[in-house]
């Protein structure tokens, strides 16, 4: 599934514990992309259909978009050309909020998941105790993410202060944890506790660099909270700064992107005629390799089975699978694939769920047989006339 | 840069022969000219915009590191050679080491990974091995144990070092539509001149004062004959206050600051420069208002306490029409494009949200524009044009899989080489382009590589720890891409490794153009009537108008954008055709093949001894050709007598054995009657045919000489070229200039082999210009820069004085093929290599030369209003004011017509002109040369002999591979 979440754009020069020249300490990966593994991880496992992210900027406050499948991070909201290419197969819409984190707006109650990836540092000490009540008490989601810095890991690096100059305080882990379960307990959560950037051999009894604290809505209440219908998955990104810098070239407004996605239908067509033509075409060329065929009913049928031998399928199963359905076949110049055996190719198959579906997809991009039961296509196409010959 | 495969309508195969392209040109009712082609190329993009290379000789000499095999000693273009960096290769070496295929991962709802294909192992064969030794370091480049680049960025702040391959400032960050952006990305993701020695290539040749030397067009370079008329351009014009001036200034960090981006945020924070319109890359400022001081000094906190002190100074004051400025102004336009939400890829823009899709066919068009602010002749312009971006869902990987699919293992890498080198890809990862230069079939994900921080790392597991993408098969090979320097060291080829399941194919594939379907529907889709095309570049003006960045940007800036400009342009006199006995005026210049039927062509040798070889099953066929082509031959007064008529087996080798066995010297013409249009039967008959065993040669296939109805029609043309490859003349226009040769010259890659080009020579060698002196060299490099002018022009001019007994008085020269970036190298190589065979071929009065640079690529448009619809041109329409530059002596011809599309012009441009020829004569005199091309009976596109130079070196570069007999070079063999 997806997820949103930010990257700190000045962290390069801010968190001084990603400057790797400068530093005793190194984390492979960096230690922001570990908590960005975190969340990461979290979300697969809990699959929300509505993600905030509650971060802090100061210069320059970015997003950072992970896709589970390509795209990790980068500083860019807007969808790219490769995310035109292969559209998601999920709706994606992001927004982009600015405000403070500890004011209530209505806009973000309703999710089901809420990061605060090192926030709470940030915050003032009036600021801290009104933001329990604004994100636990009023937005409520499902599950919080709240992280922040472990000061007993502090000593290891070689400067003694905060590791950022905002930073408001620097909690040890009996500080954060009894934070934390006050917190939880008031709101009616559990919370676990963990963390990111494990400490040098042996330095282990400082814990983790990173401290995490994973809040989940007890079950009782957790019923209501999911509010999305099941057709629409809306990922919203919240990113309000509460140090607003009032500076005309940053336009700080509501931004606003949605992702292509295989939901809509030109997507899907598009995606779905590529492999279906992929799968058929694999089929075709084996059908013209191959030399015994039968002709039955004014139809010439091939013995063999005519499952492409490279690409497309995977395990046995799926070729066990392709075998058992109906062979492809040729009449006269045209070649025909039955549409139930293009379901069976598993890239097909993870498109469209059932033949119906399929032959009315098809109907519209791709020629069909007269009783729309195979997909109909030129036996020797330019490639095979030209790229064959040599 | 001329491209050897023309992404045509028609089949090279079949535009080869222009029998066959006759017929396509009937049915699609296309233009006239070889390469009919109604949008231009960039209708459906090849490439994305201009071919991405760098300027190519540094870049080529560098990477292959190969000797060059040019005479003279030429300061200016001796390329240092430059290292070549193989990749550290990891683990197994280059040998194939097969990893486990355990690594496979199949999520849930994730795609599907393709399993793995059964790779060839990295010990290639043959011509895969040969090529990869080529591009070993050459003799005395140094295997240098510099970590090859990272196949992406590897850190946040690579932007600017990683070099993407494609052209212009495509390797930089996208500004998004988030308005926060613009102070990073959009100023800094570009490299301005003075830093990265970057010019981009057109702007390079804007900067080649030619007129100046040129005493009689300094003044005034506008002809005077002809009907005037009123021409709308593609041009919008961009209005400067007057004494507008952009300042450049120099920023200097103390402490120095390594993150560009920390840099600008400092400098933008300050209140002085946030509602000033700025340009800054980190290091150099563009101000459209100058600062009080010379030297201003700043100071600024980062957010760490630390004071960081900035020094700006001023460097120089920029007038609105200096190189510099032209290009701060396209970077301008490029941010305001981005606000319009539009991608950019390659130098164009396009519009992912209103796609043309072509699902049969796995493709989808992005609608765009390609654009380009620059100073044209009175006034700095705007240029937009449409264009289509071609993508497809397709990886590297599929699509190699689809290779193995259809030819098995055998060719299997010497397939995929043919048809991926050269391509663009797109990784989506980090949504960047490159060009695929080699496949290191050596090299698996499983293997290491150094990264920029010297750590070793499989490609596997950068994968996974950078992007968090699981490969699925372990045993591709790697794509390898060379990077282009930003800097201008031109010691380091750096290197890209890319992998093929992660590149998605741009545009459309070699085999893909060659799709008669396919480039059918993608014409239909893409093919813009003017009309069409106007109400497009209406549309757009009026979105950077209104939209409130757009023009917020061009206020700061003190930009007006203009109004949409027209121009007067002069419809030339029509030509008069002269055959043997008759003087036709054709109806239309189009096409006179009507007006002239019934007509004697001017001479013709008859056709006495000659072979008709065509396979047994097409006995038929040939029988009521022969008839046919008996009938036309004596209407047009060429003398066809009967053949020897061998008919063999179908297959290619049965005719070659045949050629073999029955082809004497004494032969005249051998025609082929192919029962296909595979390209073996064409390639290995030419082959045979024009290097081993001389003799004119003439190509059909069974398929075309089956159509009846169109069977007399078919033939005449047949006769034509047969008339042409013995020597003979069709028809010929006034020429009032007395003793003038013509020469074209066309330069094109070798299909075979990437670092040949093919350079052709056609010269005429009688004052009527209707006979043809051709020659073709293939040449080792991989500039498109010909070596060898001097001897082929010697030769002409031999050949000139036996045939009239003198040299001729006048010279011009016609030069087709120049890429982007190339006119100084062509007016300091191949100007005086032509100069030094003209002034030495006699002691006394020399001939006079011109050079004339022929592009049929070229950004305006034009189109005529009448009653509120828009249409195109007529044909002859000179354009030479306005739209042209105000440094060059060039002009645009009109001299085609397109039926369906918009028509392009052709940019002319004088770069050396001894003739003195008033500019009212060079026009006409060209305009007169597009008539003269026998292959078709109507105007083309550019001058005959630039025509027949390109149709020859296309002859070359695609079947023969090889330089055609000398003693072929007086008939025009390669029709």
């Amino acid at each position: 599934m997806e997820e949103t979440t930010r990257e700190w754009c000045s962290s390069m020069v801010d968190n001084c514990e990603e400057v790797p020249t400068k530093e005793v300490i190194e984390f492979r990966p960096p230690l922001y992309k570990q908590r960005y593994f975190f969340v990461k991880n979290l979300v697969q496992q809990h699959k929300p259909k509505k993600v905030a992210d509650l971060g802090f900027g100061d210069i320059l406050n970015r997003l950072v978009l992970k896709d589970p499948f390509y795209v990790f991070c980068r500083s860019n909201l807007s969808p790219s050309v490769g995310d035109y290419l292969v559209p998601r197969d999920l709706d994606l819409t992001i927004t982009l909020y600015r405000g403070s984190a500890v004011q209530k707006d209505s806009r973000l109650v309703g999710f089901d998941l809420m990061t605060c990836i090192e926030l709470i540092e940030h915050l003032d000490s009036e600021d801290l105790a009104k933001f329990p009540e604004v994100v636990f008490g009023y937005y409520s989601p499902r599950i919080i993410i709240i992280s922040t810095p472990n000061s007993e890991f502090n000593p290891l690096f070689p400067a003694s202060t905060f590791r950022h100059l905002d930073h408001k305080f620097e909690w040890n882990r009996i500080q954060f944890q009894t934070w934390a379960s006050d917190v939880a307990n008031l709101y009616d959560y559990s919370v676990e506790f963990t963390g990111v950037g494990s400490p040098p051999a042996g330095a282990e009894h400082v814990g983790y660099c990173t401290q995490i604290g994973v809040f989940q809505k007890n079950e009782a209440k957790a019923t209501e909270s999911c509010i999305s219908t099941p057709e629409e998955h809306v990922y919203e990104t919240v990113n309000p700064c509460f140090q607003v810098l009032v500076d005309e070239i940053f336009f700080l407004q509501v931004f606003t992107t949605a992702y292509p996605s295989l939901q809509e239908k030109k997507n899907l067509l598009l995606v779905l005629s590529a492999e279906v033509l992929r799968a058929s075409n694999s089929m075709r060329l084996r059908f013209i390799v191959d030399p015994k065929k039968k002709k039955v009913n004014g139809r010439l049928v091939p013995e063999d089975s005519c499952v492409p031998r490279y690409g497309l399928i995977v395990t046995d199963a799926q070729r066990a699978q392709i075998e058992s359905s109906p062979k492809p076949y040729c009449v006269g110049k045209k070649f025909y694939v039955p549409l139930e055996r293009l379901i069976t190719f598993p890239k097909v198959n993870r498109l469209v769920d059932s033949v119906e579906r399929l032959r009315s997809l098809l109907s519209e991009a791709l020629k069909l047989n007269r009783d729309q039961s195979a997909l109909q296509v030129d036996l020797h196409d330019h490639y095979s006339r030209t790229m064959l010959s040599y | 840069m001329h491209s050897p495969v023309a992404p045509g309508l028609c089949d090279p195969k079949t535009s080869s022969s222009s029998t066959k392209l006759l017929i396509s040109r009937q049915r699609m009712g296309t233009d006239n000219s070889q390469s009919a082609r109604p949008c231009g190329r960039r209708a459906w993009g090849g490439r994305p915009g201009p071919p991405a290379t760098p300027p190519s000789h540094r870049r080529r000499a560098g990477a292959r590191g190969r000797g060059r095999r040019r005479g003279g000693a030429r300061g200016s273009l001796g390329p240092a050679p430059v290292t070549c960096h193989r990749p550290p290769r990891g683990g197994g070496g280059s040998g194939a080491v097969r990893a486990p295929r355990a690594a496979r991962t199949q999520g849930l709802g994730a795609p599907t990974p393709a399993p793995p294909l059964p790779w060839p192992a990295g010990n290639m064969s043959g011509r895969a091995r040969a090529r990869a030794r080529g591009r070993a370091p050459g003799p005395g480049a140094t295997e240098v144990g510099r970590p090859s680049a990272a196949p992406s960025p590897t850190s946040v702040d690579t932007g600017d070092k990683e070099a993407s391959s494609s052209s212009g400032f495509v390797g930089t960050s996208r500004v998004s539509q988030q308005c926060e952006d613009g102070i990073s990305s959009g100023d800094a993701g570009c490299t301005f001149i003075e830093r990265g020695g970057k010019i981009r290539r057109d702007v390079m040749d804007l900067g080649i004062c030619t007129r100046e030397k040129l005493a009689h067009v300094r003044d005034c370079k506008r002809g005077s004959s002809g009907v005037p008329v009123k021409l709308v351009t593609n041009l919008f014009s961009l209005d400067l206050p007057q004494n507008w001036q952009l300042y450049q200034y120099h920023v200097a960090y103390v402490p120095e600051l390594e993150s560009r981006r920390l840099r600008i945020a400092l400098l933008y924070s300050h209140a002085e420069f946030s509602n000033k319109a700025k340009a800054f890359d980190g290091t150099i400022l563009f101000l459209s208002q100058k600062l009080e001081d010379k030297v201003t000094e700043l100071s600024s906190e980062t957010s760490k306490g630390e004071t960081v002190k900035m020094t700006i100074t001023l460097i120089m004051e920029l007038p609105a029409s200096s190189p510099i400025c032209i290009q701060v102004l396209n970077i301008i336009f490029k941010k305001i494009f981005k606000k319009l939400a539009m991608y950019q890829i390659g130098r164009n823009f396009y519009k992912p949200s209103e796609p043309v899709e072509i699902p049969q066919h796995k493709l989808s068009l992005w609608p765009g524009f390609a654009i380009s602010v620059s100073q044209f002749e009175s006034r700095l312009q705007f240029t937009a044009d449409v264009s289509y971006k071609v993508l497809r869902n397709e990886t590297v990987l599929e699509f190699m899989t689809g290779i193995c699919q259809q030819t098995g293992m055998s060719c299997f890498a010497q397939m995929c080489e043919k048809q991926l080198l050269g391509l663009i890809v797109l990784t989506r990862y980090n949504n960047k382009t490159y060009r695929i230069d080699d496949i290191d079939w050596s090299v698996k994900p499983t293997h290491t590589f150094q990264k920029q921080d010297g750590t070793e790392i499989t490609y596997v597991d950068y994968y996974k720890q950078q992007y968090d993408i699981t490969l699925s098969d372990l045993n591709q090979p790697v794509l390898v891409s060379l990077l282009k320097s930003k800097r201008n060291d031109n010691t380091e080829a750096r290197m890209a490794h890319l992998i093929p399941e992660l590149c998605f194919i741009t545009g459309l594939t070699r085999q893909a153009t060659t799709d008669f379907q396919l480039m059918k529907v993608v014409a239909e889709k893409t093919r813009l009537s003017p009309l069409g095309r106007q109400q497009c570049l209406a549309r757009l003006a009026d979105d950077i108008q209104r939209n409130k960045y757009a023009r917020f940007e061009l206020e700061t800036w003190g930009l007006h954008f203009g109004c949409q400009m027209s121009l007067t342009g002069r419809v030339l006199p029509s030509e008069k055709i002269l055959m043997q006995d008759h003087v036709c005026q054709p109806v239309s210049a189009a096409e006179w093949s009507k007006d002239m039927r019934n007509c004697k062509i001017l001479s013709a040798r008859p056709l006495n001894k000659w072979l008709i070889i065509c396979s047994n099953r097409d006995k038929n066929v040939a029988e009521d050709f022969l008839h046919c082509l008996r009938r036309a031959g004596s209407s047009m007064g060429f003398n066809v007598d009967y053949p020897k008529n061998i008919k063999v087996q179908e297959n290619p080798a049965a005719f070659l054995s045949a050629l073999q066995k029955h082809v004497d010297p004494d032969v005249q013409l051998v025609m082929c009657i192919l029962p296909s249009n595979q390209k073996s039967y064409y390639d290995s008959i030419k082959k045979y045919l024009n290097s081993f065993c001389p003799v004119p040669s003439q190509c059909a296939l069974t398929r075309t000489l089956n159509k009846q109805q169109m069977m007399m029609s078919i033939a005449t043309r047949i006769a034509m070229q047969m008339a042409c490859k013995l020597g003979g003349e069709l028809w010929a226009v006034e020429i009032p200039l007395k003793s003038l040769m013509v020469v074209g010259i066309d330069v094109c890659k070798d299909d075979f082999s990437k670092d040949m080009v093919v350079v052709g020579f056609v010269a005429s060698i009688n004052p009527r210009i209707t006979r043809w002196f051709s020659r073709c060299i293939l040449q080792r490099t991989t500039t498109d820069v010909a070596d060898c002018l001097k001897v082929f022009m010697t030769g002409a001019l031999n050949k000139w004085y036996k045939h009239n007994h003198g040299l001729p008085a006048r010279i011009v020269v016609y030069r087709h093929g120049v890429g982007d970036g190339q006119l100084k190298t062509l007016i300091e190589y191949e100007v005086p290599q032509l100069l030094s065979s003209v002034t030495e071929a006699s002691s006394n009065i020399s001939p006079k030369l011109s050079v004339i640079v022929v592009r049929k690529k070229c950004t305006p448009r034009f189109f005529t209003e009448t009653d509120r619809s828009v249409q195109n041109p007529p044909l002859g329409t000179v354009v030479d004011s306005e739209a042209t530059r105000p440094e060059w002596y060039d002009f645009y011809l009109i001299s085609r017509a397109a039926c369906r599309g918009t028509v392009s012009p052709t940019h002319y441009n004088v770069i050396y002109d001894d003739n003195g020829l008033k500019p009212d004569h060079m026009q006409r005199l060209t305009f007169k040369l597009c008539h003269l091309y026998y292959n078709w009976p109507g105007l083309i596109s550019i001058p005959a002999p630039c025509q027949y130079a390109h149709k020859l070196t296309f002859l070359v570069a695609q079947s023969i591979h090889k330089e055609p007999s000398l003693e072929l070079s007086n008939s025009l063999f390669y029709l």
